[in-house]
């Protein structure tokens, strides 16, 4: 078990350590100047030239890379001009664009898609996972027929479309819901659970679709199996059949993909945050691509990044944890 | 990681379906209504995209040609008359701003929205298959090097990659074809796990070990052996891309990384229609229709795809033991 | 160029068009705040909390970082400056008034000297005193690499300010020699050649006092030391969310331009532009006192306020010295031909382009390159008058004598129009698409060339990649012809390594000196005749095609009271803001 953790951590490192190589290359080739964009429309050539110092712009890209990995380690410390900023490892750097830490920015962005990702999460398990238990055991029936379809337009719907739709019902026509504003949760959690309500359905109505489906083929699959028809023979009560031992057996798939799920979910919820208009890292990752910010795009890949290697660690040990039928390898 | 990500787990692996023949395949597709209905649906886009350019001269409109009589300038633009100014002459009303022919642009949306989806899933095929097979042919180093190179590229976020590419890409290369590339390359994970696996099985099936011992190379053993047995799975992963790919050309369009102007897509007319739900609530309806009717059909006939071809390997991609199936599905799709 | 108030637009303002719950009877946008001091009714009074909701965090608010026309808004809350800009409605809102100086500064004779005398009774949000020594000090900051971003000027006309290089760098040294301060009091600016306009350059953030001692280099925009009616009492999220109350140190006496009515202002950013705007139409709770700075309304929210009587009463409307216009680069083919060119000019529908660019009450169309202000010397013309939808067949015609059509010897005219993909309603794929279509009727063959906004503006500024043709806009630095005309044709202001903005090239002495000669003349209104007339002029040389002049419909909330916009700036002034 140790031995595979340690196997699983330094594959992770190797995938992250790759990313980051990927993300200084494609910048390497990619047209567009920081020093320029960071100095400010009307800048001479010799400001730039300032401002490229400033941000050791001038020196090779593999130095550049070897001053990141630096940072990362042990940290850095940059000029304000009139003294000097220390910034802890692990350093990302300073933003191109307005000298921020990145560490700052991140953990300014992390609490919004967090909000974001958790609630839904919620939201589609018990959605999701209700469904499908529903449609399991009312096989061949209108509800199980209903379901299918509902899913099948689940899974056909983008999540714009969604959310438009839920904004122009319950904001704009109901008038029953704020239109989305992210509110912390420190500030006032439930100011915040009123903002979040719709991102939250929207999101959660589109995933919960692959949920039932999940769901259902995994219960059947159960309730098919051998120790189940021994339970039935013996007169076990069907409600504790499936709630017990056969909702017991089609978890652990489950649990798995809510894990990866939240791991993508932090990288990939742009759409929604863009939506919405709520602060999250997909927004500060796609306005720093935009504008050559390559600190801030490294760093935040590198957690999104993270959070999706981490997860699929994660859901192989809940579902090693969860059915032990399963070795590691 | 060593077992790699592209590693199926043995619980998993079931052995081939025999390759079905082409008239049960039909039998079975055929005993699924909703499965024709979705065929019947997708053939008649594919025809009135195609005739895109007929169908615009027989409405008489041009999918470029402004017509500013039609807005209303004081008020930003918004169409003149009911339901977004349909008319005899524009059978599904104009564009606010521009008064461009909202029938004639939605059927040249169609184009792109297809021809792109269709094009990422072939390159998806393409590298899918030639990554799976490198893997399970190939020795434990190449497999853990394509396993990790997998891992990579699921955990870079598409819209950066995308947002990268575009601009590195020069303006006078035609934009689907790099949608085509950049939607392909991104997400061929899901493919080249279900080769790999297969791959994997076969290997050790008798007329494969035989043709090995036979002293075949690994590219004939790939190509005259595998890649028959494989046909059946890789067609019916590629049902389940071809939507996803939809979604995605949309949502790219959506974010503006998509198609360039003047060409229409469902996208990116959404993209900008978004401000205009209430004002011109029309403007936004037709292409969010279009698009979800679309993308529902093509599911829907992917299902049954996928229950003909192998009503054994269905049950399995949908049980997707371990949920990573569903993952590898869900690659490509930001939400 | 200053950045411009944006424009609420498309992914982003997803929900614009649902935000606003309007009735469906059309009627014309009432226009609020002509008169002065629109608003909700009574008179302004003292007190309160005013919120402003925005788009784009404050992140720069240090003085020496901030590009700004006439001091900017919240900023100018916190920093006083040498003068500033007349806190009036419409027209009179563009004319320079003193701040901090007791005149608008006492010129040489020939224009190259200025000097200015700080009132008596100036002091910090720390109750210190404010010396000339500090504004010297503000101005030399703005020179230090590390708080790039603030305009050209100082550099360019400064006497050894194209080698300076800020105190970080220089610090034993005395600063710059060109700006004096022979006593606590007065300050003497020395100028490479005459500058008429200095005063309205004493207007921006540059000119703001900053306390050498206080100074904490990049870091100083946390916190910077006001010299105005507020003071920073937190600012989290870097310029996100910004609390502002009283400064009790600063004097109405000494500021006649700054009401300073409400107690406290609340600052939050962040913001989607269709969030602001649908939060000040519904303006509940603090969202009643609410204004906000930087957004607009977009064509699709213009359409559903235009329908709701109580909320058009609430639209201020404001214009800016700004033109988007269609740039040459005369040396590249075929657009060194003049006839070419011409028939361009005369084959633009500029009503496709004003509905792509939101309609007739968000644009106005153009054909002069000065924006329509008297302030800024607008002098009707229009050389190559092609109509309200343009004239194709005097462009064929004139396509035909440069070679070019059906037929003709080079076949139809093809060329390449180059644009953003942001889609701000500036340089974007609406306005190149809408264009297109119009030269289309000339038999013009138009190639789009989108590239990603940074990628665009690089490219578009650089004398090394310059397209032939492209989509270009500028702006008012302050309302003087002068700033607007000089870099985009004065040949001495071509850079050939860095962010050039002449995409003509072009370098005509007679321009040149034309330019030299206005700028020595101080009188205002005798200057703008003068670069209305070299605008008529140059114009004949058809080296840009004015497209149009934008205009800016502002929603406020239903408390706020004496709404007052400006023509220098086009936003409503915080500064005069009430909430009681």
């Amino acid at each position: 078990m140790r031995g595979y953790l340690l196997r699983r951590a330094i594959g992770a490192v190797i995938v992250l350590f790759a990313l980051s190589l990927v993300i200084y290359a494609l910048f390497y080739v990619a047209p567009g100047d920081p020093a320029r964009l960071a100095c400010g429309p009307r800048c001479n050539p010799e400001q730039i030239r300032q401002v490229r110092e400033q941000l050791s712009l001038g020196d090779p890209v593999y130095v550049q890379y070897w001053h990141f990995l630096q940072g990362l380690a042990a940290g850095h410390d940059y000029s304000t001009g009139t003294g000097v900023l220390h910034c802890d490892a692990p350093c990302f750097g300073l933003s191109y664009q307005n000298d921020q830490q990145v560490t700052d920015l991140i953990t300014q962005r992390l609490p919004v898609t967090a909000s974001l990702a958790l609630g839904a999460m919620v939201l589609w398990l018990l959605l999701g996972v209700g469904s499908g238990l529903l449609s399991a055991l009312r096989r061949g029936g209108t509800t199980e027929r209903v379901l299918t379809w509902l899913t099948l337009a689940g899974t056909a719907t983008p999540v714009f479309i969604i959310g438009l739709l839920l904004l122009m019902l319950f904001c704009a026509y109901l008038g029953w819901l704020p239109f989305p504003s992210y509110v912390a949760l420190t500030e006032d959690p439930e100011q915040w659970a009123w903002n979040l309500l719709l991102p939250w359905t929207a999101l959660a109505l589109i995933e919960s679709a692959k949920y039932a489906r999940l769901t259902r083929s995994s219960m059947l699959e159960t309730l098919a199996e051998d120790h189940i028809r021994t339970f039935r023979a013996y007169g076990v009560a069907e409600r504790s059949i499936v709630g017990r031992h056969a909702l017991r057996g089609a978890l652990p798939p489950v649990i798995a993909l809510t894990a990866l799920d939240l791991g993508s979910m932090f990288g990939n919820a742009v759409l929604t945050e863009t939506l919405f208009g709520l602060p999250g890292l997909g927004q500060l990752l796609v306005h720093a691509t935009r504008t050559v910010d390559l600190p801030v795009v490294v760093g935040v890949v590198l957690v999104t990044g993270a959070a999706v290697v981490i997860a699929n660690i994660v859901a192989d040990l809940l579902y090693a944890v969860a059915d032990r039928r399963v070795a590691l390898a | 990681m060593s077992a790699g990500t592209l590693e199926e787990r043995p619980a998993a692996v079931a052995p081939p379906a025999a390759p079905s023949g082409a008239r049960q395949v039909w039998r079975r597709l055929r005993a699924r209504k909703s499965a024709l209905i979705a065929a019947a649906v997708l053939a008649l886009l594919v025809v009135l995209a195609l005739a895109a350019p007929l169908l615009g001269a027989l409405e008489g409109q041009d999918v470029g040609a402004y017509h500013d009589g039609l807005v209303d300038s004081a008020r930003g633009g918004v169409p003149i008359g009911s339901y977004g100014g349909v008319s005899g002459d524009h059978w599904l009303g104009v564009e606010p701003g521009t008064g461009r022919d909202l029938f004639v642009r939605l059927l040249y949306g169609a184009r792109v929205s297809l021809a792109v989806a269709a094009g990422a899933t072939l390159v998806q095929v393409f590298i899918g298959v030639a990554v799976g097979l490198a893997a399970g042919l190939g020795n434990r180093l190449v497999d853990s090097a394509l396993s990790h190179l997998s891992d990579v590229m699921v955990a870079l976020p598409m819209l950066v990659f995308a947002i990268g590419v575009t601009a590195v890409v020069p303006s006078s290369f035609p934009r689907p074809v790099l949608l085509v590339f950049v939607i392909g390359l991104l997400a061929w994970g899901g493919t080249a796990r279900i080769v790999r696996a297969q791959t994997l099985t076969l290997k050790r099936l008798d007329y494969v070990a035989a043709a090995r011992l036979g002293g075949a190379s690994r590219l004939r053993i790939a190509r005259r052996e595998l890649l028959p047995a494989l046909a059946a799975p890789v067609i019916t992963y590629a049902a389940i891309l071809l939507p996803t790919n939809i979604v995605t050309e949309a949502g790219m369009s959506f974010l503006g990384v998509g198609v360039t102007p003047p060409t229409p897509s469902w996208g990116q007319m959404l993209s900008t229609a978004t401000t205009w739900f209430r004002a011109d609530p029309m403007y936004v309806l037709l292409p969010a229709l279009l698009l979800f009717t679309t993308v529902l059909a093509f599911t829907v006939l992917g299902d049954g795809l996928r229950t003909a071809l192998d009503p054994r390997a269905a049950s399995r991609l949908r049980v997707g033991r371990t949920g990573r199936a569903a993952r590898r599905r869900k690659r490509g799709t930001p939400a | 160029m200053r950045q411009l108030p944006l424009i609420s637009r498309r992914a982003a303002a997803a929900v614009a068009g649902i935000a606003l719950v309007g009735s469906v009877a059309a009627c014309g946008p009432k226009e609020a705040g002509d008169a002065k001091g629109g608003g909700a009714a009574g008179d302004p009074k003292q007190g309160g909390t005013l919120t402003v909701l925005n788009r784009e965090p404050q992140s720069d608010f240090d003085p020496a970082r901030l590009y700004t026309s006439g001091g900017g808004n919240i900023p100018s809350l916190v920093f006083r400056t040498l003068t500033t800009r007349n806190r009036a409605d419409g027209a009179a809102g563009t004319k320079v008034v003193p701040d901090l100086a007791t005149d608008l500064g006492t010129p040489s004779e020939d224009a190259k000297v200025w000097t200015y005398k700080l009132k008596d009774g100036l002091a910090y949000e720390d109750g210190s005193p404010i010396t000339s020594a500090d504004v010297k000090y503000g101005i030399e900051r703005s020179f230090a690499g590390e708080l790039s971003g603030g305009a050209p000027y100082l550099r360019d006309w400064l006497v050894g300010g194209e080698r300076y290089q800020g105190p970080y760098k220089d610090k034993g040294g005395d600063g710059l020699k060109s700006i004096e301060t022979p006593d606590a009091k007065t300050l003497v600016f020395h100028l490479k050649k005459p500058e008429g306009d200095f005063p309205y350059l004493a207007t921006q953030t540059q000119f703001a006092p900053v306390p050498k001692a206080k100074d904490t280099g990049t870091k100083y925009e946390e916190h910077p030391v006001s010299s105005g009616p507020y003071k920073v009492v937190r600012n989290t999220g870097d310029g996100e969310r910004l609390l502002l109350e009283r400064n009790p140190h600063w004097s109405a006496k000494t500021d006649s331009q700054r009401h300073a009515y409400p107690d406290r202002i609340e600052v939050k950013s962040g913001l989607d532009p269709a969030v602001i705007n649908q939060r000040l139409s519904t303006g509940s709770g603090p969202d009643a006192a609410a204004i906000t700075t930087d957004t607009n309304l977009g064509p699709a929210e213009l359409a559903q306020v235009s329908g709701d009587k109580q909320l058009a009463d609430r639209v201020g409307t404001g214009h800016f010295g700004y033109t988007n216009y269609l740039a040459f680069n005369p040396r590249t083919k075929p657009f060194d031909d003049p006839k070419v060119r011409q028939a361009i000019s005369y084959a633009v529908n500029r009503t496709s382009v004003v509905n792509a660019a939101g309609g007739s009450s968000l644009a106005e169309p153009a054909t002069t390159f000065l924006p329509n202000q008297k302030a800024l010397g607008y002098t009707p013309y229009d050389h190559f008058p092609a109509g309200r939808t343009g004239d194709p067949g005097k462009a064929r015609e004139l396509l035909k004598q440069a070679g070019y059509g059906e037929g003709a010897a080079k076949g139809p005219l093809t060329i390449t129009l180059t644009h953003s993909t942001a889609q701000d309603f500036e340089a974007s794929p609406e306005i190149a698409t809408a264009l297109q279509a119009g030269f289309k009727k000339a038999g013009i063959v138009v190639k789009l060339q989108g590239l990603e906004d940074n990628d665009y503006k690089q490219r578009v500024h650089s004398t090394k990649t310059q397209p032939g043709l492209f989509l270009g806009h500028w702006g008012a630095d302050w309302p003087s012809g002068g700033p607007f005309l000089a870099p985009i044709f004065d040949g001495r202001q071509i850079v050939e390594d860095g962010a050039n903005f002449n995409s003509a090239r072009l370098n005509d002495p007679a321009v040149n000196d034309e330019i030299d000669e206005i700028n020595k003349i101080t009188d205002h209104d005798a200057a703008a005749k003068r670069w209305g007339a070299l605008d008529k002029k140059i114009g004949e040389q058809a080296l840009t095609v004015p497209l149009f002049h934008p205009v800016y419909k502002r929603l406020y909330g239903k408390d706020a009271k004496n709404i007052v916009i400006s023509d220098w700036t086009g936003v409503l002034d915080i500064s005069q803001v009430a909430v009681k």
